[in-house]
């Protein structure tokens, strides 16, 4: 898994769950023509829209805020 | 902050706030448990018994007011807070049901069943169906819900069919409109099939939406949901049988509306705190 899958997973994980924290990194890369291990730093922006996609219906706007957040700073 | 402390940042349990607050209404719960004992043993007083009656109707109002405030501070413009506020409007409605029979059997001495109290009661179903439907349909992007509504609907209707040959024909139907009036008959069903269908089977759904994705911590206030609506429905259901055949209710279960209320503002709490990151 890239840098970025491992981020997004580790960060959103304890929050919705490994499981759909995966599926945030599948749809991006699914997105992007790529896969889950090819994504890198430069795919945030996608990766962004994305989640907040995905969980924009479960969590509250600050959440997704923060968590994404969280993840561009560990990049 | 470092990348190193954001990406160890583990989410917190849950505040102080929650747990103190939390706590104060399970203890509430638990004093109103103790003087309804007393009010089935009816060794109170006219005074201490009407009072205690409005306390645990109070108590419902409360739960209420928690659960919408935090829907509220949520915001409705999120699709989440649209979804507390549908269970916490749920709930009010309960209270207003409990508002209606208290003043109807306390202090006007009326058979409160079937009332307007039932049109309050009712409506719960309806809010909840409604808050469990906006909380299933929000993970559609995420997986597939079309086997968990299925799976809801298997339940529900397998649920349906015991209240049917426990309940609903050789008790309700039995009695008929002859007995119990247009109105009564109509609430007599509603009250065991909303049990079904609009609690169990779409708390069920939720349920099994949840479980199947290993959801993470925002999904503990949907959990503690889930286990109100077994509450609510159980124990719903138990008193519609208990009430029918004659077996007569107990403080055990007058306690499972309170309990399973209880449940969905405690449900709230948390909700409130795992909507925070920080």
């Amino acid at each position: 898994m890239s840098t970025l899958s491992d981020r997004v997973v580790s960060t959103l994980g304890p929050y919705v769950g490994d499981t759909v924290a995966d599926t945030c990194v599948r749809a991006t890369a699914l997105s992007l023509g790529k896969t889950t291990e090819d994504l890198t730093p430069a795919d945030f922006p996608t990766l962004e829209a994305n989640v907040r996609r995905l969980l924009g219906p479960v969590a509250p706007t600050a959440v997704v805020d923060q968590l994404l957040a969280d993840i561009e700073r560990g990049l | 902050m470092t990348a190193t402390t954001a990406s160890s940042r583990t989410p917190r349990a849950l505040s102080a706030g929650t747990m103190l607050s939390g706590g104060a209404l399970i203890a509430l719960v638990g004093l109103f448990a103790l003087l309804s004992v007393q009010m089935y043993a009816e060794t109170l007083s006219d005074a201490a018994y009407a009072a205690s009656y409005w306390f645990g109707t109070s108590l419902q109002i409360l739960f209420a007011l928690v659960i919408v405030f935090v829907a509220l501070r949520i915001g409705w413009g999120q699709h989440v807070g649209k979804q507390w506020f549908f269970v916490g409007l749920g709930v009010a409605a309960y209270a207003a049901g409990d508002v209606a029979w208290t003043i109807l059997d306390l202090h006007l001495g009326l058979d409160p069943y079937p009332s307007v109290a039932d049109l309050f009661y009712t409506l719960e179903y309806a809010f909840f169906f409604i808050a469990m439907a906006l909380a299933v349909r929000s993970y559609r992007s995420i997986t597939d819900l079309r086997t968990p509504v299925i799976i809801g609907a298997v339940i529900s209707a397998a649920a349906a069919a015991a209240m049917y040959f426990l309940l609903l024909k050789p008790y309700i139907f039995a009695a008929g409109v002859e007995e119990l009036g247009i109105w009564g008959l109509v609430v007599s069903t509603l009250y065991p099939l909303g049990d079904v269908f609009f609690m169990l089977g779409p708390a069920m759904t939720l349920a099994i939406v949840i479980m199947r994705l290993g959801a993470g911590r925002l999904a503990w206030p949907w959990w503690i949901v889930v286990v109100g609506a077994l509450v609510f429905s159980v124990v719903d259901s138990l008193y519609s049988y208990a009430d029918w055949s004659g077996a007569g209710s107990s403080t055990l279960l007058e306690m499972g509306w309170m309990s399973a209320n209880l449940l969905f503002a405690l449900a709230a709490l948390v909700a409130r705190d795992v909507y925070r990151v920080r």
